[in-house]
């Protein structure tokens, strides 16, 4: 049984770089044995999605003002391909402490 | 993913960032791929997120906004002549010079996955970035990206 991620992956537009790290960050946490699932934003909707759900972390390529206490990384390296090691270990490492 | 070589740039002039932008929005919109709101949105947007991004063998730019002005989803790329700035994704206060420019209009992301994939994929390969950079000609471009985003 694997275990549950739910992530917001949010960017300038909510449309495509959004796209584009949410599928990446799912595969890439899928090869670690997680089954995870992503809600997409612009940062100005932001706010209304925290409200409406329960997120482990935010994926961001834009800056994002308050993040209510969710942990938010930066996930600009996984379009380019520079940086997407740290990224999962920044994100396993917070699960791990999550528990999960 | 509509590649068409009408929408490929080798050695593009541009005086600015705006006068880039403009240049290769107005080649959708000539081509009846995008709405004429594009040409406007497309400038708001990388004003507030901007879309440069260091990339694996030079910097680069990705310019896109809301699907709700594009008719057709498809792709210009342009080689520059000279080095025009743009600001980085998520870090707006560095300041990027890319070599080369893929300006995307996506009509409908969440079923345009694959195509979003083979982008991301072209953006990771260094060789494929080089030999872009390095095209001479519009079938030379054309030729190396058609097959990578189709």
């Amino acid at each position: 049984m694997s275990k549950k991620v739910k992530f917001l992956s949010v960017c300038g537009s909510g449309v495509v770089t959004s796209h584009m790290m949410a599928n990446k960050i799912v595969d890439m946490l899928s090869d670690e044995g997680y089954d995870a699932e992503a809600d997409e934003c612009n940062p100005s909707e932001l706010d209304g999605y925290l409200m409406r759900g329960k997120y482990d972390f935010i994926a961001n390529s834009s800056p994002i003002g308050n993040s209510h206490g969710i942990p938010a990384f930066s996930a600009m390296g996984l379009i380019t391909g520079l940086g997407d090691n740290e990224f999962l270990e920044k994100v396993l490492d917070l699960l791990h402490k999550e528990g999960k | 993913m509509l590649l068409r070589k009408e929408l490929v740039n080798v050695g593009i002039e541009a005086s600015s960032q705006k006068d880039l932008l403009l240049k290769l929005a107005n080649q959708f919109l000539a081509e009846g791929l995008v709405k004429p709101s594009f040409l406007q949105a497309i400038l708001d947007r990388e004003a507030v997120y901007p879309t440069g991004l260091p990339a694996t063998a030079f910097d680069i730019a990705i310019p896109h906004c809301a699907a709700s002005n594009v008719n057709e989803t498809s792709m210009a790329v342009a080689t520059l002549k000279h080095p025009v700035e743009f600001q980085q994704m998520g870090s707006v206060e560095i300041t990027l010079h890319p070599q080369v420019v893929f300006m995307l209009a996506i009509q409908d992301p969440d079923k345009q996955l694959e195509t979003l994939q083979k982008i991301m994929g072209v953006i990771q390969d260094k060789k494929l970035l080089e030999d872009i950079r390095a095209a001479k000609t519009v079938d030379e471009l054309y030729g190396l990206l058609a097959p990578k985003v189709s």
